[in-house]
């Protein structure tokens, strides 16, 4: 495109287009320039179990949120849950990639026999600190 | 040339040229910037950064997006001085940013439920290749064979194949750049992740964006060729026609390329979604792909 021609003085069209672009990138960069000072807590993936167990097809599927109540990333966040019903254990485990500062990850683990029957207990048993 | 450009610039007025500087800013940034949209290894880069680390990167972005707006740009005219150069990478960085927090959120990888922290992150890294895309979106598809200049063009044929070739001519055309851009996509884990957790909604949202990309790279970003391509004959030759008819066929390719990597499923409301999420690279490259010829 070498005979483009040159710019001339900027429009208004112009001086409005930069008038905005200086307010998207003072934003994004006050909204980082913010977290700058802020302490970073390690991250803390923590397991619950949300709401009700529910039934299908004579399997129960129980719905389980992991949240990082830290602000650094956790990897390969590794996700266990057992039941133990009358002295006998069912484990599973399910991992998640990324849970970055503050993000939660909703997981559902499914169990042949009802956990109402005995006693459920997820955790997170480990992850990485990429 | 010159006089012409000024010409038809005075003719757009100051606002509507000013406009089309913008489409054509986003529309380079998609085209160099897609494929990485669809990285996980990018948004968990964007996710674990810290601050530090995000200002470090737009201030290094900033240094090749000022560079080429000195010598390319997004705009019809040539920075020479560098307060224009400055002023439009400004300007770049901010479409850039924009436009990549917009897709993000299309593809459902920014949510409410994301941190404000993961969320800058996966936008500053993946603006970069959005803002180089924009740095260079006057560069992108140079001549063609309808370029006035090589006395080549399709809408010059004759004979009874006067509409019918440039008809082939550009569904090939839409097919060859569908299968450039989102080849490389197809067979990756993030098609099926995508696709996974998009609503009925959210699908509906990114056809519209996909149709409004392809149209605004064709036919209004002022790419090279776009004038042809007003011009141009044929059966499906009327804008919104091509652009339906071309998204079609980038649909087309995304579900004949999830096939032939084995990424088809049951049921078919689960195949159509991810030819869906893949049909949006897929239109992209698409609209290049009828500007190219």
């Amino acid at each position: 495109m070498s005979d483009n021609p040159t710019r001339g003085a900027r429009t208004a069209a112009e001086w409005t287009t930069l008038a905005c672009s200086c307010l998207v990138l003072a934003v994004l960069v006050a909204l980082i320039a913010a977290r700058l000072g802020e302490d970073r807590d390690p991250a803390s993936p923590v397991a619950v179990i949300d709401g009700e167990i529910r039934s299908s097809d004579g399997l129960h599927h129980v719905d389980v949120v992991v949240t990082n109540y830290g602000d650094d990333t956790a990897a390969n966040v590794q996700v266990s849950a057992e039941l133990t019903i009358d002295g006998e254990v069912t484990a599973a485990d399910q991992t998640i990639d990324f849970l970055a500062g503050d993000e939660e990850e909703e997981l559902v683990f499914v169990f042949e026999d009802d956990p109402a029957d005995g006693e459920l207990t997820v955790a997170v048993t480990g992850f990485a600190v990429p | 040339m010159p006089a012409t450009a000024t010409k038809q610039r005075a003719s757009e007025g100051p606002w509507r040229s000013e406009l089309l500087a913008v489409v054509r800013a986003a529309s380079g940034g998609l085209l160099f910037g897609v494929p990485l949209l669809y990285t996980m290894e990018v948004w968990w880069t964007g996710t674990h950064s810290t601050p530090r680390q995000m200002l470090v990167v737009l201030v290094l972005l900033s240094i090749p997006v000022f560079a080429l707006n000195r010598t390319t740009g997004f705009r019809k005219q040539r920075d020479v001085h560098a307060a224009d150069a400055a002023a439009d990478t400004i300007e770049a960085l901010a479409v850039g940013v924009a436009v990549t927090a917009l897709v993000l959120v299309l593809l459902q990888e920014i949510t409410l439920d994301t941190s404000v922290g993961a969320a800058l992150g996966k936008v500053v890294y993946e603006s970069v290749p959005f803002c180089i895309g924009i740095g260079v979106a006057r560069h992108f598809l140079h001549a063609g064979r309808t370029d006035p200049d090589d006395g080549g063009g399709s809408s010059g044929s004759d004979g009874n194949d006067s509409t019918l070739n440039p008809t082939l001519a550009d569904l090939s055309a839409s097919a060859v750049g569908a299968t450039f851009i989102s080849l490389s996509i197809a067979p990756t884990d993030e098609v099926p992740m995508i696709a996974g957790a998009m609503s009925p909604a959210w699908l509906l949202a990114l056809i519209a964006m996909s149709l409004a990309t392809s149209y605004a790279i064709v036919f209004a970003a002022g790419f090279h060729g776009q004038g042809t391509r007003h011009t141009q004959e044929g059966a499906f030759q009327r804008p919104i026609t091509e652009t339906v008819v071309s998204y079609l066929v980038s649909l087309t390719v995304a579900g004949l390329l999830l096939w032939l990597f084995q990424r088809e499923v049951d049921p078919p409301s689960d195949l159509l979604s991810r030819m869906v999420v893949l049909g949006f690279p897929a239109a992209v490259g698409g609209a290049a792909g009828r500007l190219a010829i």
